[in-house]
């Protein structure tokens, strides 16, 4: 079923948005959630979390045209949340590597927490990646949303490790001065 | 904010950009081909009577019969891979099986458009003087053709010419010299082909030489390098020649300008003619629902029509100028098909020669007025061709001498005759769209948005009425244009 017919069914309260959500994009969510968390229950009732976050969520949602990003926006707050909760050690060192690069994107560094929307920050960041070519945007997506492993960038872009992990490294302090030049409180 | 948090709010980003960075493996489910949409454009030359030929009046003898002299080869790209094949039965997928098809794809499908930069940047004056020229014409009647063919055919005629007849094509092309212009050419053929099983965009050329004339080598060998020309020798004007002209046009373009073509006929005195193709094949990136098609009227200028009018509401960025409105569809090989609705009480002859038309198309998703919204589209199926004799377009643009016996210069081209001046420019296109596809197609629709927030607002974008509409290609290339008067 496309998007739309599953979009429907939401709208219409019908239950079996769920089942066609999860047989359409029940595969990718897991994958996203397996790249950070080995333990396959875990990543289980981070998927059931995010259907059942999806269907209290729309409406008033309607990602038409977006319901997957719509859906892994959920999923990676589920996953990131049960890695703090559980303290996922299987997979810590490479949630501890994602965080470590992510520090190099904020201007300065601090505990104080929730002072920027979620929204606000999404669409910054949105207009720097506009900036880049295609290649480097999907490189850094690939990397900080689908949380890809640099060698999985790597094989996805068609590019060598050392290629992709120097664009990353160069899109972080790219987007750190971006975000000081913005006026960013982070 | 530390690190982690940083990480998590990254969520919210467009998710536009989260779709393109996640869309080459989902696009392998759509693998068949649904619309399409084809051009030709066909120059014959002529030798006046005059100076006929040279050393003899006789007109030769008809052979009968095609011989193939060269035969253009075509870049090889790897074959899409199909998703479908690396995913197990319990939702697993075989990443690694799959990206390694993927890698090998990705890697031709970058080589073809990855072509040095600002190849194309000189291309925008000539796209902004040749839409109003060649769009304008009998009122009420629908026209289209494809302005990257125009551009080939025009460049292979440089080829052939020197002098100022030379001179004014490459005015016309914004290019100062051959080498510039080849270099063009060259970049804006590879940047524009695809052939991966997904879709198909092929600019096709040809030259028909006449048997007993000797052509200067060195000039085939250009053409057959630079614009990927095949070169075929017969008797020109013969029923056997223009078969084989037609049978050419036919293959290259699918079949789909069969009926234009049915009268395309050489005259027994061309010396040479150039038949240039394009055609292209694939699908919207978001296909229309059949059961939200519905008859609607069309208040076309003759009166109303009812026609097919497809549905599909959405989040979408909608555009507009002090007298029009437009959407841009994406296409499933990353181009968009433009549609651009003059206001009410508007003509689309109006915004071709107001500048509005050229300069919106041109501009893109560049254009300043938009913003997102959900859009309420609905566009009449349609499937509109239209032939015409550019000759007079091409001197209104500037292009004279070409045509005039007395002042062509065609010595690049043979210097065994005189005179020669050419003698037709059949230009011939279709476009058609479908709840499926274009004769064009694209992908996400999402544009400008940071967030997931539904926009408030809702915009009705209703084509019952004359419109145009453009088709540019991946690589940003006006592959088609066209003005819709009667979609049926």
């Amino acid at each position: 079923m496309d998007d739309r017919g599953i979009i429907t069914l939401y709208l219409a309260r019908n239950q079996r948005a769920v089942a066609e959500t999860k047989e359409k994009y029940g595969g990718r969510l897991r994958l996203l959630g397996r790249r950070l968390i080995e333990d396959e229950e875990t990543v289980e009732e981070c998927e059931n979390d995010t259907y059942l976050q999806a269907w209290n969520a729309i409406p008033p949602h309607q990602p038409w045209d977006y319901l997957f990003a719509f859906l892994g926006r959920i999923m990676r707050h589920a996953v990131l949340n049960a890695c703090a909760a559980r303290r996922c050690r299987k997979r810590a060192a490479a949630l501890t590597e994602l965080t470590a690069e992510m520090e190099q994107c904020i201007p300065s560094p601090s505990d104080t927490a929730g002072e920027v929307d979620g929204i606000l920050l999404g669409e910054a960041v949105s207009a720097y990646l506009r900036t880049l070519p295609e290649e480097q945007r999907v490189m850094f997506l690939r990397r900080y949303w689908y949380f890809d492993s640099v060698r999985e960038v790597a094989r996805y872009c068609a590019a060598s490790e050392s290629k992709v992990k120097s664009a990353l490294r160069r899109m972080r302090e790219g987007l750190r001065t971006y975000l000081m030049k913005e006026g960013y409180q982070l | 904010m530390r690190g982690r948090e940083f990480l998590e709010k990254l969520g919210f980003v467009d998710p536009k950009l989260v779709e393109e960075a996640g869309r080459r493996p989902r696009r392998a489910r759509r693998r068949l081909w649904l619309g399409a949409a084809a051009a030709v454009l066909v120059l014959a030359f002529t030798a006046s009577a005059l100076l006929w030929p040279r050393g003899s009046g006789e007109t030769p003898d008809p052979m009968g019969g095609v011989e193939a002299v060269a035969l253009a080869a075509y870049p090889e790209m790897a074959p899409y891979p199909d998703e479908n094949a690396f995913a197990g039965e319990d939702g697993a997928f075989d990443s690694d099986g799959f990206m390694e098809v993927f890698r090998a794809w990705r890697e031709s499908q970058q080589a073809q458009l990855e072509q040095g930069a600002d190849y194309a940047g000189s291309l925008s004056d000539f796209y902004a003087a040749a839409l109003p020229v060649f769009l304008t014409g009998e009122e009420g009647e629908n026209r289209v053709f494809s302005p990257l063919n125009v551009y080939f055919a025009l460049g292979m005629l440089a080829e052939l010419t020197d002098g100022e007849s030379r001179g004014q094509i490459l005015d016309l092309l914004g290019q100062e010299d051959m080498e510039s212009l080849r270099s063009q050419a060259a970049a804006l053929w590879n940047a524009s082909y695809c052939d991966d099983g997904a879709t198909v965009t092929i600019l096709a050329s040809s030259l028909w030489l006449r048997e007993e004339v000797p052509f200067i080598q060195e000039t085939l060998d250009t053409l057959a390098e630079t614009y990927y020309a095949s070169t075929y020798r017969g008797d020109l004007g013969s029923e056997a020649v223009n078969e084989a002209l037609r049978a050419w046009i036919n293959e290259q373009t699918g079949g789909l300008l069969e009926d234009q073509a049915a009268d395309l006929t050489l005259d027994p005195d061309t010396v040479l003619a150039l038949a240039a193709t394009i055609c292209y094949r694939t699908k919207w990136a978001n296909e229309f629902r059949e059961e939200n098609t519905a008859p609607g009227t069309f208040h076309a200028p003759d009166g109303d029509v009812t026609c097919d009018f497809l549905h599909q509401s959405g989040t979408d960025t909608y555009y507009w100028g002090d007298r029009f409105s437009a959407i841009g569809r994406w296409l499933d090989d990353g181009g968009t098909m433009w549609f651009l609705l003059p206001d009410e009480g508007v003509s689309p002859e109006e915004l071709l020669a107001g500048g509005e038309a050229a300069a919106f198309f041109l501009a893109g998703r560049d254009w300043e007025q938009s913003k997102r919204l959900i859009v309420n589209q609905a566009l009449p199926k349609f499937d509109i061709a239209g032939e015409a004799d550019l000759m007079e377009g091409l001197r209104a643009l500037g292009v004279t001498d070409v045509f005039d016996s007395g002042r062509a210069d065609f010595s690049p081209m043979t210097e065994a005759y005189e005179g020669i001046y050419v003698s037709q420019v059949k230009h011939a296109a279709r476009v058609a769209i479908d709840e499926e596809g274009v004769t064009a197609a694209a992908y996400t629709v999402m544009d400008a948005a940071g967030s997931d927030m539904p926009p408030e607002e809702e915009v009705d974008f209703v084509a019952d009425r004359p419109f145009l509409f453009a088709v540019t290609g991946p690589s940003g290339q006006l592959l088609f244009a066209g003005v819709v008067n009667q979609p049926v």
